[in-house]
């Protein structure tokens, strides 16, 4: 993010199965130096019935490596992340974006060749609060055992994430100015492994973007599991529709 | 009261006369790392925050930005590159019109016009005249392999560090060639 630049994101996630419930995040983002940004993260969903406040995230990426040639760049960024939730764990799939309290740490590379981006994240998350391992129902186990079966699964308190994702600039061919819109086209892979039990899952996320004015940004997106054997599993199959304006050098003194 | 009018309008005509004699009219930088037009207009938005900048004109397909500048104000290189920085991409290419003013480079390439030293890279023993394009090859204003390249066949031991030692004193030197 440039110096002095803010930008005001709100995303609204949801999933329709068993039933349809949705998040809202509200989200500030602020460019202190050429390297260093913060965000700041509000959660709101109705996942536990009622529409309410789930908690809050604090989020800031370090550039440590910046390689730029004509139409391409190569970036290397060092991210953390520390949050609260008051929702109730109910999976090991550790969400620090509304689920979970904990914290995150994770290092992102981004290539960039003149109209297409390629992005490699590695991570880890944590929860502040160490789960009891718990029992949940396997409807699959019901052709194995004529009584109903629980599982015992453990609630571990860590995680390990990995994405790959590359985006397309489709729109303009060539610039005329500012106004015109850009268009992108996203692909999104998106795994996450748990040390503990070594369960997995991957997941597809393709998305379309539109860039109005040069600053403002809508990202509409929706993610299915490809495979995965993490069981009782949140936020599996989820549409994503994002807002988010810029101002650059909104906090500029001169 | 008469003779410090005449002594202050003197003063103002060589004041004048010395800004003008560095008179930086145009800038043409190319940005390089931008993908998009965010990006270049993130870029654009950050110039135009120095107070001596008039106009950016961006060529978003190059990514290049014309910049002109406010008439007698001082033009900063270092400071157009740190907006580019601040931004977060970089120059790949600077070139400058300089409308010169019977300034000479000396036997050694240099020339010192008001608080600037230039120091040119293809140019000595020789007088400069009206608006001429330099191009400045210091490091940060090209490439990191044009950089070293360069220094190679650069000449000046301040080309490295881009300041050196002029009339006993640490002062930032700008090479550029012609």
């Amino acid at each position: 993010m440039p110096k002095n630049s803010i930008a005001i994101r709100l995303t609204n996630e949801g999933m329709f199965k068993p039933s349809f419930t949705n998040r809202t995040i509200v989200e500030g983002m602020v460019g202190l130096n050429k390297n260093l940004m913060f965000h700041v993260q509000g959660f709101m969903s109705d996942m536990d019935g009622k529409y309410r406040v789930e908690g809050g995230s604090f989020y800031t990426k370090y550039r440590f490596l910046s390689l730029d040639n004509e139409h391409s760049h190569f970036r290397g960024a060092l991210y953390g992340r520390i949050s609260t939730s008051k929702r109730e764990m109910t999976s090991e799939d550790i969400n620090l974006e509304g689920d979970n309290s904990g914290w995150q740490g994770g290092l992102v590379i981004t290539q960039l060749i003149h109209k297409l981006a390629l992005s490699a994240t590695v991570g880890y998350s944590s929860t502040f609060k160490k789960q009891d391992d718990m029992l949940y129902f396997d409807p699959s186990m019901m052709f194995h055992s004529p009584t109903p079966m629980f599982m015992t699964m453990k609630m571990p308190d860590e995680m390990v994430n990995y994405s790959l994702s590359s985006g397309y600039l489709l729109l303009p061919f060539v610039y005329k100015n500012y106004n015109q819109p850009n268009f992108n086209l996203y692909f999104e892979v998106l795994g996450k492994t748990n040390p503990a039990n070594g369960n997995s899952y991957l997941d597809l996320a393709p998305a379309v973007q539109v860039i109005l004015n040069s600053k403002t940004r809508i990202d509409l997106g929706y993610r299915f599991q490809a495979t995965g054997n993490m069981p009782n599993r949140y936020l599996k199959n989820m549409y994503l529709a994002r807002v988010e304006f810029n101002f650059f050098n909104a906090l500029s003194k001169n | 009261m008469k003779t410090t009018k005449i002594i202050f309008s003197i003063l103002m005509l060589f004041a004048i006369n010395k800004v003008s004699a560095q008179q930086i009219t145009t800038v043409e930088m190319q940005v390089t790392g931008l993908t998009c037009s965010m990006c270049s207009q993130a870029t654009e938005k950050s110039l135009r925050t120095l107070d001596y900048v008039s106009n950016v004109t961006p060529d978003l397909n190059k990514n290049l930005f014309v910049i002109t500048f406010k008439k007698d104000k001082a033009v900063n290189f270092d400071q157009l590159n740190k907006k580019v920085k601040e931004a977060g991409f970089s120059v790949g290419k600077l070139d400058a019109t300089v409308n010169f003013n019977q300034v000479k480079i000396d036997d050694d390439g240099q020339a010192i016009v008001g608080s600037n030293v230039y120091r040119f890279a293809n140019a000595k023993s020789k007088v400069l005249n009206g608006p001429v394009k330099v191009s400045v090859i210091d490091k940060s204003f090209i490439s990191n392999a044009a950089f070293k390249q360069k220094s190679l066949t650069v000449k000046f031991d301040s080309y490295a560090s881009g300041t050196g030692t002029v009339n006993g004193k640490k002062t930032r030197i700008y090479h550029l060639s012609i």
